[in-house]
């Protein structure tokens, strides 16, 4: 397989692949979240805060996989 | 720091210590490159005079006097003006006029690492040694400047000529990477091919915005708190209601710290909030959806707590936190592996920081970049009907989705970087801070 044509396979199939696990932790984080706040409203702000930088932590591995791509981007050619 | 105000002597200082070392520097030059002795010193000069007008310009501001307008355009005029008049003389070269601008600003950060391990400024009377330290460090510069200048002649015209290449290679990989929506500049450029300016400001247009986005946060602040009153108006009070939220939801997390370190996680905050939200303005851009600006600001984040983990912690107490403080047999031997792990991941985190701000805001601009594309193409190929309804909605869709990218996003580097910081904070239970505070 060319250089090119693999690089041009794999990018969008690793930017998938990020998104996948990303997706699931994301999930589960907001699954126990939104079960915390369900139980106990009033912690609300604190959990939110925690949430929300969980979800950076989560979410950044797509943002790796989509960086790379952007690096690579132009050598598919 | 409790000695009324160290910082204007540091200054002082600092600028005397930068010209003893810039001297020397151009002495050992002076022999063989004139000229370069020559930019160094103009670089040297340069620097102290901005450092003089910040000095000036900072304490007009802070004491509410008049002609602050008169000292930041006298600061404009004078120290920008002299780098580029310097920069457009075609005698002078770059690098030293860059390394004599250089020299007070790391003679500051030397300070300031002694400042952080603890020294306090009396130490800083003591002067022999400094000053011994100094000529060493001059000394051994100013050898390897006269060994580098003996046998690098070659050498410099190759990496010349491979600047020069990469320079030509520059433009056409950029002409690959994904395109952008034209902002004004780019349009100005377009009209007016020709103008130096204009072309120099489209080729920089990152720092522009940037610059356009912290004038319009200064503004508003000034707006809002020109005349503060017990009783705000709507205006001061939607400010004040911002940034108390932030703080809060920093506070949070620092606990009894936040007072010390809220103005630069605030700033940071509505840093790149103003930027964020720029972008949506059309005609213009996000300065964060280029890796330099966010990588700017991650490094400053990431000094900032190293300096204060440093600080807080002392010398000691930073490797210990660095090898993941082991107080026992087993922790002792995994040290090897623990110390280069705990650095990677304090160095992995300007990288993470960057690289997640700058994805986010480049990802969504790209995504309403396609969508506005696909509407052009549409409208070029007469499908009025398919194009202008269903992609004005989908765009405008996702200008919302933009909307809350750059609020959460801008929330996400503030937080994270309260984050670091408190992992480098004493904590509340070893309450070293009393002891701290007696003396």
């Amino acid at each position: 397989m060319l250089f090119p044509a693999a690089l041009g396979l794999g990018l969008p199939l690793g930017i998938g692949f990020a998104a996948i696990g990303s997706g699931i932790g994301i999930g589960l984080l907001g699954k126990g979240a939104m079960e915390a706040m369900g139980r106990q409203p009033e912690i609300l702000p604190k959990l939110q805060v925690a949430m929300i930088i969980g979800f950076g932590f989560a979410e950044a591995l797509t943002i790796y996989a989509f960086v790379t791509m952007f690096f690579l981007q132009g050598r598919i050619g | 720091m409790d000695q009324a105000r160290p910082g204007r002597d540091v200054l002082d200082r600092s600028l005397r210590t930068s010209w003893i070392v810039a001297g020397a520097l151009a002495l050992t030059l002076a022999s063989t490159q004139p000229y370069d002795a020559l930019a160094l010193l103009a670089g040297e000069v340069i620097s102290t005079l901005h450092f003089i007008f910040l000095r000036k310009i900072v304490k007009l501001f802070t004491e509410k006097r008049g002609g602050l307008a008169l000292a930041i355009i006298g600061k404009v005029l004078v120290v920008y003006g002299g780098l580029f008049a310097l920069m457009t003389w075609d005698k002078i070269r770059y690098a030293p006029l860059c390394a004599g601008f250089a020299i007070p600003f790391a003679v500051l950060f030397l300070k300031s690492m002694q400042l952080a391990f603890g020294a306090g400024p009396a130490s800083l009377t003591r002067r022999a040694k400094g000053a011994m330290l100094i000529l060493a460090v001059v000394g051994a510069s100013a050898l390897a400047t006269t060994a580098h200048a003996q046998t690098s002649g070659p050498a410099q015209k190759e990496h010349s000529a491979a600047q020069a290449a990469s320079a030509q290679a520059a433009p056409a990989a950029s002409h690959e990477a994904a395109t952008e929506l034209p902002n004004w500049l780019v349009l100005l450029h377009d009209f007016n091919p020709g103008n130096a300016v204009i072309g120099w400001l489209e080729k920089n247009q990152i720092i522009v915005f940037a610059w356009i986005a912290g004038l319009l946060f200064l503004f508003v602040s000034w707006l809002a708190m020109r005349k503060p009153k017990m009783v705000p108006g709507p205006f001061q009070n939607a400010v004040e209601w911002m940034v108390e939220s932030l703080e809060d939801v920093a506070g949070g997390l620092l606990g009894s710290h936040i007072e010390r370190h809220f103005p630069i996680i605030g700033a940071l905050f509505f840093y790149i909030l103003t930027i964020n939200l720029l972008g949506i303005i059309p005609g213009m851009k996000s300065a964060t959806s280029s890796l330099d600006l966010t990588l700017a600001l991650a490094l400053i984040t990431f000094l900032y707590v190293q300096f204060w983990g440093i600080r807080n912690l002392g010398i000691v107490g930073y490797l210990d936190h660095l090898a993941g403080s082991p107080r026992d047999a087993i922790g002792w031997m995994m040290l090897p592996v623990m110390l280069p792990v705990h650095i990677l991941g304090e160095l992995a985190k300007p990288v993470s920081l960057s690289c997640r701000l700058f994805g986010n805001i480049f990802g969504e601009d790209t995504l309403i970049v396609v969508f506005v594309s696909a509407t052009a193409l549409c409208l070029k190929a007469g499908l009025t009907a398919l194009a202008v309804p269903p992609m004005a909605g989908i765009t405008a869709l996702f200008m919302m989705l933009q909307t809350l990218t750059s609020i959460v996003q801008a929330l996400i580097f503030s937080l994270l970087a309260t984050v670091y910081l408190y992992m480098m904070l004493p904590h509340e239970e070893h309450a070293p801070e009393e002891a701290h505070a007696s003396h």
